[in-house]
């Protein structure tokens, strides 16, 4: 006797699919996508703001029909601070600690943004040395910024160990980065004219054996959690972004770029130094969390290359403009993006001629990627809204600001 | 990727060459990292040899401070010399961003090393870091003005000074 029908419903257990939704394997088990087969009660779910795989304290209302995704809608601001107002009270060399808290994960490029559209508007000519550590503490952030992603993509995807070996060489990274800037993710590090100290003679040599481990490290991470074919079966084909849907809702970084469009910041509207590094933007096609997963790692190699090149050719000088010590820009206004890891952080300042900004707009890329993975989810699986959510890399502070 | 199966393996492989490796975390309350030059923690005045701090109360560091942490209750005497009552610091609310160690034109303050910042009670994390201490004298400060600093006089002091405080007077009732 075929004890199935006791827990489930006698039209799950054909073996022929409906024709009129896509083929579900059998063994699934479960009912095909579209077909309420039970006419049961949909169920509102709160996936956060205290959930794990939130990344913070996302809140996302999800409508659940079983176990697929009928409606999805993400509650934010619950880390709310107010950053773009409280610039509005901050003299120009103190608002870089307002923005090391917006994206905390990436601290120094929301500084250079800010410090490249101050720049903008005074015409300031920053020094070469100083435009080259920029791009080595924005690349050795960068890596940092992608080991903590890939640790919690693990997470998500139900991997744990892999977590412990991103975190390994993140400690390496911020050990340099404390060495230089003083602190291990509040930098406080990249002001408006250049950056507040040089390279440590400790720090480059922390840099040297960091780039003698990283490359082993980085496979060791590729065969650990991107050779899994658990890992493989669990992301390919999730959470597809099309390239028309990632234009749509203005994604940028790596998440576009695994959608099959190539735009970077660093390379189409270069600044600091990075019109003189060699790096490629890797790029793929088709858009699932596999893509975003791969684009990615090649990223962080990418990166590793960036700060193999500027540890190497760093030019001697000064390291901070000739600058007053209370910074008045003159009336007027500019727009500043970086490539965070995210994608592209802009800076809109408006200078009313005093020492504080007269208003500072703050574009985080990852309240895009937000709304692109909240279009997506519905007709996705609740556990496979987890993975896309971690596939699209939110960070919280950056998107409440 | 031939046969399904083989980068499981392939994971496990290496976690089990990493089972074979030393440790790479302290067991921190026994054994400390040492920290870099740089690190910024809590805020320390500057002490002489001869236990003598260099803060003249020039208000430099109250007026860059983000966070508005710091506040140095002054009196001035008769003969304009000033005496700090009180140089107060809030330690619960200070982000170590280091604005104060670099507006100091005297070096009378730095970022110090001291980590473990945690207090039974919240009083506590107010602090006092100079109580009823006269300040230093401009006469003092000149002498221990190092050699590639460009020395200047108490009225520069005062020229650059002043047209901070105006510009900060109307200011004050939005940081309350």
């Amino acid at each position: 006797m075929d004890p199935r029908h006791l827990v489930e419903h006698a039209g799950w257990l054909t073996d022929t699919p409906p024709t009129d939704v896509g083929f579900v394997p059998a063994s699934l088990r479960r009912a095909p996508m579209g077909v309420d087969a039970l006419d049961t009660e949909r169920l509102i779910v709160n996936m956060g703001p205290q959930h794990p795989s939130t990344h913070g304290v996302l809140r996302v209302l999800l409508e659940l029909d079983g176990e697929e995704v009928v409606a999805a809608e993400s509650v934010i601001g619950y880390l709310h601070r107010g950053i773009e107002k409280l610039a509005e009270h901050r003299r120009y060399n103190a608002v870089g600690t307002l923005m090391d808290r917006g994206d905390y994960v990436s601290g120094i490029h929301n500084e250079l943004a800010f410090a490249l559209a101050a720049e903008a508007i005074m015409e300031i000519e920053v020094p070469r040395r100083a435009q080259w550590l920029r791009v080595l503490m924005a690349e050795l952030n960068r890596i940092a910024s992608h080991l903590v992603w890939y640790g919690t993509f693990g997470l998500d995807t139900g991997a744990m160990g892999q977590f412990l070996y991103a975190v390994r060489d993140r400690e390496a990274l911020l050990d340099i980065l404390e060495d230089v800037t003083g602190q291990r993710m509040m930098f406080n590090y990249v002001r408006p004219g250049g950056v507040v100290a040089d390279i440590t003679p400790t720090a480059v040599e922390k840099i040297h054996a960091f780039l003698s481990t990283i490359d082993t490290h980085l496979d060791e991470h590729d065969q650990l959690l991107g050779g899994n074919e658990i890992f493989q079966g669990r992301v390919r084909g999730v959470g597809t972004i099309d390239l028309e849907t990632a234009i749509a809702f203005g994604l940028t970084g790596a998440n576009l770029r695994a959608s099959g469009l190539g735009f970077d910041v660093r390379k189409d509207r270069p600044y600091a130094a990075y019109d003189e590094m060699d790096f490629a933007v890797p790029m793929s096609s088709d858009g699932d969390c596999l893509a975003r997963y791969l684009v990615r790692m090649g990223e962080m190699r990418e990166a590793v290359r960036i700060v193999r090149q500027c540890i190497e050719g760093l030019p001697e000088g000064e390291f901070m403009a000739k600058v007053p010590k209370v910074l008045r820009p003159p009336v007027g206004e500019a727009y500043a993006a970086v490539e965070s890891p995210r994608g592209e952080l802009g800076v809109h300042l408006v200078s009313d001629g005093s020492d504080t900004p007269y208003r500072m707009r703050y574009r985080p890329p990852a309240l895009y990627a937000l709304q692109a993975a909240e279009a997506i989810l519905p007709g996705t699986l609740l556990a496979d809204a987890v993975v896309i959510l971690g596939s699209v890399d939110v960070v919280l502070g950056e998107i409440d600001r | 990727m031939s046969v399904w199966g083989t980068g499981i393996l392939n994971g496990m492989r290496i976690s089990f060459r990493n089972l074979l490796r030393g440790p790479i975390t302290v067991k921190y309350p026994h054994e400390k990292v040492e920290l870099p030059e740089r690190s910024r923690w809590a805020v320390e005045i500057v002490r002489d040899e001869d236990g003598s701090h260099r803060c003249t109360a020039c208000l430099a560091c109250e007026r860059a401070c983000p966070d508005y942490i710091i506040r140095i209750d002054v009196t001035t005497g008769e003969d304009r010399s000033k005496h700090i009552d009180r140089w107060g610091y809030q330690i619960g609310a200070c982000m170590m961003c280091g604005l104060c160690v670099e507006a100091c034109p005297f070096d009378a303050i730095r970022m110090g090393h001291d980590y473990e910042l945690a207090r039974f009670r919240p009083e506590e994390l107010d602090v006092a870091l100079l109580t009823d201490t006269p300040a230093a004298g401009p006469k003092r400060k000149a002498a221990d003005t190092p050699a590639d600093r460009p020395e200047r006089t108490p009225v520069q002091e005062a020229a650059q000074a002043a047209p901070e405080s105006e510009q900060d007077a109307p200011r004050e009732p939005e940081h309350d």
